[in-house]
């Protein structure tokens, strides 16, 4: 009798979505980001917190391909290594890919161009040359956000800070990008405000599988949407896991502090 | 005897076309690679000339580095010979180059111009040099010049496509009146100058070469014989010109060219022809004198009488 | 008469310029020579800014343009323009100017002294009312100094740069200088090419852009090194046995701003725990033009400066002849692009006319 072997099981790999190794960046004395690496995975939301000069808004805006990183590699979907790519090829993903959501509202809108027309310039950037079209695409994405549409020729200007929030995330979204990044979104808003912002950001994540990285210094909001978490100090990840687990029983002395002082 | 005086060149206050041939050979060698890369804005250095900056001495660079004596050379402003700039520039280049000077478009080898394209076809060997007062497409959009270079040269033009949406939006009409901004062969989006929209299409596949020329930003670009030229329009709202319907010319009757409107004491107005080197060849023919008139990009209407 | 008469354009603006050569009345070389000799200081302006040292073309310049300052300017780029150029000047050192007046307001002493030289700065600024009814001015008397001044003195800057106060000059021997005249400026402008277009920048420009500096608009807190007036030699190559030889003199002026160097600070800066050094020359005398133009080329490289103060926006718009031009060139005839904009205001009117229609509905498209 021979031998049979055993068939090798089709095994269910998840590749991540996107993976940062050795990420460093400087600002003249200043390392304000040494080495970090991690990865997200399709559908995941990842929360970075730390303290205001821990490096964690410096780590999002290399991902959103405002800077140029001193060192380390971003491994995006199929692309290798999209710091290495020429700025055309940069500027492509990171109309196609990304969509970003900022604390300060005027760092992501204009703010004296129609709520729409913030929407339109994204599908105008991937080259939608239709009226009509764009129209269409400002209803359906202020509408997602939950942004009242009877408002939305009105200038963010005029707007409250949700709304202005909401009109962010609406154009974040619009080209459905595959990584979604948010810093502090809802920081500084009211109590109120922000709970419904972030119940729009939970539902929209909820619906479509967004992968997200949230940036905050506010525990709260990472405990929302976060499924796993990052904590950063002085430029490094002093403690990873899941949300629940780093949070509720956090072992980095540093992190324990945080969570401390947020109970 | 001679004197050191009989061995030295005649005194000669100023050279042919005025500028130094240094300076004319660096205007040419930009507006090579102007007509290279159509529509891209290509920096020079642009010298003073004896006429005010903003008031066309970019164009007249341009004139002056590229016209030989057997040239014949018209000049308009706002499509009229005898405006006032346009005499002035083109007594200055006369006087410079001794070259002849018409005011008939089917005569001129080189045509300079402020705001307007003539109404006459121009054909293949024809230059038309348009001043330039912005050569920027994102001028009242993005300040930063350098900022503007970089979006060009990523092909960047979504903000121009934003303020057509917000105009359409806000307004409900694209409100862009003269210069409206047009795509160059599928790359560059340049400033046509301040021609109105009327001329736009002019410019599309023209058998002629255009020059255009900012004097003051230092700026030359150019649309080679042949080329593409597109306003940015959106596919479902179509590009507009100047409403006009109804319009004729008060001197020769017939409808259909740019026109001027006069506005007239006590209310209303008349409306003449843009393009004087046209409107004086149909003037001409009315009174039965042989004129030859080219044939004119858009239809002139029926003659009426004025 | 019509703007742009039926045939008249020519002889319109003919008899325009007629007109306005009579207003500005007859002139003799005399008269000329006057100008040069007794406005010293504004045929100094209008050589700066046209960069063209020729004081009796400057004067004629400004005779010709009845005074009106942007005129004269032009006139002279323009005379300029045709202009070969023959060769480049050796550099103005140190040693080659003759210093007229030089003052310091760092220190109370500098090497080589402080000396006042001839300023109006501490007059007192009343009108001679008399001068009016006798004519005539008497020219005080001046006595010639026991020792004096030396007539070549090392700059402030030089005493700084050898305490380690401010960082090394970079060696550009053979290095070919950047010439605004001749390139196109782009930004960021070469470091020549920003001193030079300060120097040929419209100084009530520079002083307004400056003085907002001055007054808050930016981090700097100037002190003034030293602002020199000199005479240069002008030495060139003879171009057949190579000699160097001088061909003239010519009135130079040289202003030096020190600040404290600002965390971030590029260019003209070094680094921390050092000083910054603000610079700005130019042909004839002209202190107002070195001060702010001095204080502006520090601004400039302030990492957080104010939009007015960024290099592209102060030499884009101290630009004398450019902006004056663009100024005035509204003036001309723009009845084709404003009848664009009356069928744009009359279309919008047309539209909100019809209240229901106030908004664009695009027409149904097949995908």
């Amino acid at each position: 009798m021979t031998l049979t072997l055993e068939a090798a099981p089709q095994l269910i790999r998840v590749r991540p979505l996107l993976r940062v190794t050795g990420l460093h960046k400087r600002y003249g004395q200043t390392q304000a980001v040494r080495g970090v690496s991690f990865e997200l995975y399709p559908g995941e939301v990842l929360g970075i917190v730390g303290e205001s000069g821990s490096g964690k808004s410096t780590v999002l805006r290399l991902l959103n391909l405002e800077e140029t990183p001193d060192g380390g590699r971003f491994e995006l979907g199929e692309t290798p290594d999209v710091f290495a790519l020429t700025r055309q090829e940069r500027r492509a993903v990171q109309v196609h890919q990304i969509g970003i959501v900022y604390q300060n509202p005027h760092l992501g809108l204009r703010l004296r161009s129609s709520a729409s027309g913030n929407i339109a310039e994204r599908l105008l950037s991937a080259g939608e040359r239709r009226y009509g079209a764009l129209r269409e695409a400002a209803s359906t994405s202020l509408a997602a956000s939950e942004f009242p549409l009877a408002r939305m020729d009105d200038p963010p200007l005029v707007l409250s800070g949700g709304m202005q929030q909401r009109v962010q995330l609406a154009k974040a979204t619009a080209l459905s990008p595959r990584l979604l990044l948010l810093d502090e979104p809802t920081t500084g808003l009211d109590v109120s405000v922000q709970a419904r912002v972030l119940d729009t950001l939970r539902t929209m994540q909820r619906a479509h599988q967004v992968s997200m990285i949230v940036v905050s210094h506010d525990l709260g909001v990472i405990r929302t949407l976060a499924d796993r978490v990052l904590v950063m100090r002085g430029g490094l990840v002093v403690e990873r896991g899941l949300s629940d687990q780093v949070l509720d029983d956090p072992q980095h002395p540093y992190t324990q502090e945080l969570v401390h002082a947020k109970l | 005897m001679s004197t050191l005086a009989d061995l030295a060149a005649p005194r000669a206050d100023y050279t042919f076309a005025f500028l130094d041939e240094h300076a004319k050979r660096e205007v040419r060698r930009s507006l090579l690679k102007a007509v290279c890369i159509p529509g891209y804005q290509v920096p020079y250095a642009s010298r003073e000339v004896p006429m005010a900056r903003g008031w066309g001495t970019g164009g007249l660079q341009v004139t002056l580095s590229v016209i030989g004596e057997r040239d014949t050379l018209k000049v308009t402003d706002q499509g009229a010979d005898d405006s006032v700039n346009a005499v002035n520039i083109r007594r200055f280049v006369a006087r410079m180059t001794g070259v002849v000077t018409t005011t008939d478009t089917l005569e001129a080898t080189l045509i300079q111009s402020r705001h307007r394209i003539p109404e006459e076809r121009l054909r293949e060997g024809q230059i038309l040099i348009l001043q330039v007062p912005l050569p920027d497409p994102f001028s009242y959009l993005e300040p930063s010049r350098s900022k503007a270079r970089e979006l060009h040269a990523d092909s960047d033009y979504a903000l121009l496509w934003l303020r057509l949406y917000e105009d359409l939006t806000r307004r409900g009409e694209v409100m862009t009146g003269a210069d409206h901004p047009v795509s160059v062969h599928g790359h560059y989006v340049m400033a046509p100058s301040p021609i109105p929209r009327f001329d736009v299409p002019k410019l599309h596949q023209a058998p002629h070469l255009t020059l255009l020329s900012a004097g003051r930003e230092k700026k030359l670009y150019a649309v080679p014989p042949y080329t593409d030229v597109q306003p940015l329009a959106f596919t479902d709202v179509p590009f507009q010109i100047e409403r006009q319907e109804g319009w004729v010319c008060a001197q020769s009757g017939v409808s259909g060219g740019f026109m001027t409107e006069l506005p007239l004491p006590g209310g209303g107005a008349r409306y003449v022809l843009s393009d004087t080197g046209l409107l004086d060849k149909l003037v001409r023919a009315r009174r039965g004198e042989a004129v030859t008139v080219g044939e004119t990009y858009t239809e002139l209407g029926p003659e009426a009488s004025p | 008469m019509a703007y742009v008469a039926a045939r008249g354009g020519e002889a319109a603006i003919q008899a325009a310029e007629a007109l306005a050569l009579r207003h500005l009345a007859e002139v003799s070389a005399d008269q000329i020579a006057w100008v040069e000799a007794h406005l010293s200081l504004l045929v100094d302006r209008v050589m700066g800014e046209a960069s063209l040292y020729a004081p009796r073309l400057a004067a004629l310049a400004l005779v010709q343009s009845g005074g009106e300052l942007e005129g004269a300017v032009l006139l002279l780029r323009a005379y300029r323009s045709t202009q070969p150029r023959i060769q480049a000047a050796q550099p103005v050192t140190d040693a080659s100017m003759t210093s007229l007046r030089r003052v310091s307001a760092a220190f109370k002493d500098i090497p080589g002294g402080q000396h006042l030289g001839a300023t109006l700065d501490y007059s007192h600024r009343m009108l001679r009312l008399d001068l009016l009814d006798q004519g005539r001015s008497a020219l005080p008397a001046v006595s010639v100094a026991q020792t004096p001044a030396p007539a070549h003195a090392e700059s402030v800057s030089l005493w700084l740069r050898r305490e380690g106060l401010l960082p090394q000059l970079p060696d550009l021997a053979g290095e070919v200088v950047f010439d605004v005249t001749r390139e196109p400026l782009t930004f960021p402008a070469p470091r020549a090419a920003r001193l030079q277009s300060l120097a040929r920048a419209e100084t009530g420009g520079v002083l307004a852009l400056g003085y907002a500096n001055m007054v808050g608009y930016s981090g700097v807190h100037p002190t003034v090194g030293e602002v020199r007036l000199a005479q240069a030699e002008v030495t060139l190559r003879h171009p057949v046995s190579g000699e160097l030889f001088s061909a003239g003199r010519v009135r130079v002026s040289r202003g030096e701003i020190v600040a404290p160097t600002p965390e971030g600070a590029s260019a003209s800066g070094g680094a921390q725990g050092s000083l910054s050094l603000g610079c700005c020359a130019a042909l004839g005398w002209n202190e107002t033009k070195l001060i702010a133009g001095g204080v502006l080329d520090l601004a400039m490289d302030q990492p957080q400066a104010h939009p007015a103060l960024q290099e592209e926006f102060v030499l884009n718009h101290t630009e004398s002849v450019e902006a004056s031009g663009f100024c005035l060139h509204f003036k001309l005839p723009h009845y084709v692009t404003f009848a664009s904009e009356l069928d744009r205001v009359r279309a919008e009117r047309t539209r909100n006319a019809q209240p229901d229609i106030a908004a664009f509905e695009p027409p149904e498209v097949s995908v």
